[in-house]
């Protein structure tokens, strides 16, 4: 398949790995961070891992929007899920998130309708087809998703779609990555940088990390190949002294990004003064919420959300695997109580929890195979 | 379409995104038709990569053509 096929290709990926070997000076350890959960599940599933040397270690960052969302606003969304005459609408791996007191998929179980959708797109159709019902679509996601959820809310309001509710939990990337690169037991040598988005939003928010941190970011696409490319200019880098924002993954980012997805997000969305994180607390200006021009589309505006903080499962360390400070087998619960069938905390719920991705694809021990 | 389970992947999450080929473009309403490799068809939102014409392949996540 193109844009695929050509960067699965062993011999190259072999041969990359090989280049890799010369970057690295012995004796030193590389931490590097790969930001977003769509990499360490390419990590996981192509086992990009075992190619690089045992002096390379990568470890995971807090870019998966499932497994960053806090337990209390699970808790709001199952409330207005509860409300009389709502359809509630939601991605898949939503369904499966505990809140303190069940997850979505148990709400439905009581009664309530709750639906799994695609898209937005699809929300709004269900709110088309049931002009009686109000139709609350719980958006999640980073800057890749939030321009989907953005749209939808323009032409619902194009449309005239009065029974379209919105409850926003999108949250934007620089502000984790700020607080990441500020806390104190976190030794990061670089970062493999989200490339989808940045497709939305380009590669210039991330030059404050050579900038004011002299750390290089290189960001880069999902293939097999893109990630270990990523990791090669990344080391490179770090062996000629520089550091700086390298773009991987042209063949899809613009560097300044998608300027009509920046233009529809601003005006659609505006900044929260905070917003909580799971594991990483409140983190200023890092959540969105609906714009005046759309606080009739406020799902959080309609209906009244208990807007309880709720205090992370004590067993569960998804907070110190969301910030790289541990690997998910390190965690005391990770394939004995919290399992993808029934887990315990968000990083093993979405496909792009770090704990899921080490789980699905048998990285029980901590032994690697040294290249 | 991608599925969404834990083991195939996620539309949300994260990042992931799929590549689709256009099939039929409705101009007036800003979709496209798409399919992916396997003649899975979706409907998607165009307006941020537009125009696209039959053929081109785009970059879907969530519904929306992102590049």
């Amino acid at each position: 398949m193109k844009y695929v096929d050509e960067f699965r290709d062993p011999e190259l990926g072999r041969a990359l790995a090989a280049e890799i070997l010369t970057d690295v000076e012995p004796g030193r350890h590389y931490k590097l961070m790969e930001v977003c959960g769509g990499h360490t599940h390419s990590i996981y599933k192509y086992g990009i891992d075992d190619l690089l040397p045992e002096n390379v270690e990568l470890v995971h960052g807090p870019g998966c929007p499932v497994c960053v969302l806090p337990m209390g606003r699970v808790d709001d969304g199952i409330a207005i899920a509860h409300q009389p005459g709502v359809i509630f609408t939601c991605f898949g791996d939503m369904l499966r998130i505990p809140g303190s007191d069940g997850t979505l998929l148990d709400a439905k179980a009581e009664g309530a309708d709750v639906r799994m959708v695609y898209s937005p797109l699809d929300a709004l159709r269900i709110a088309k087809q049931n002009p009686d019902r109000n139709v609350v679509f719980f958006a999640i996601g980073f800057e890749t998703t939030a321009p989907s959820t953005a749209l939808t809310l323009m032409r619902a309001k194009a449309e005239g779609v009065p029974n379209f509710f919105c409850m926003c939990n999108h949250v934007t990337i620089v502000p984790p990555l700020r607080s990441l690169l500020d806390s104190p037991d976190l030794r990061l040598d670089g970062f493999i940088g989200p490339g989808h988005v940045s497709t939305v939003v380009g590669a210039r928010p991330f030059e404050f990390i050579p900038a004011e941190y002299e750390k290089p970011i290189v960001v880069a696409g999902f293939e097999p190949l893109d990630v270990l490319q990523a990791v090669h200019m990344i080391l490179r880098q770090l062996a000629e002294g520089r550091c700086e924002v390298e773009n991987q993954y042209k063949r899809v980012v613009p560097y300044e990004g998608n300027l009509r997805a920046l233009q529809v997000l601003g005006e659609v969305f505006e900044l929260r003064p905070h917003f909580e994180w799971r594991g990483m607390g409140f983190i200023s200006q890092s959540g969105l919420k609906l714009s005046e021009a759309y606080a009739d589309f406020d799902a959080e505006l309609r209906y009244s959300v208990p807007g309880v903080r709720v205090a992370d499962p004590k067993a569960c360390q998804c907070g110190e695997v969301l910030k790289g400070v541990i690997k998910p087998f390190e965690c005391k619960v990770f394939g004995s109580a919290c399992t993808p069938e029934r887990p315990i905390g968000t990083c093993m719920v979405s496909s792009e929890g770090a704990c899921a991705a080490y789980y699905n694809y048998g990285r029980f021990a901590r032994e690697r195979e040294v290249v | 379409m991608i599925d969404c389970d834990h083991i195939t992947g996620c539309i949300t999450c994260g990042d992931r995104a799929e590549p689709l080929t256009v099939l039929r473009v409705d101009e007036a309403r800003g979709l496209a038709l798409c399919a992916n490799a396997e003649g899975l068809k979706e409907t998607v939102e165009i307006e941020l990569v537009a125009p696209v014409a039959p053929g081109d392949t785009l970059l879907v996540h969530a519904g929306t053509a992102i590049a």
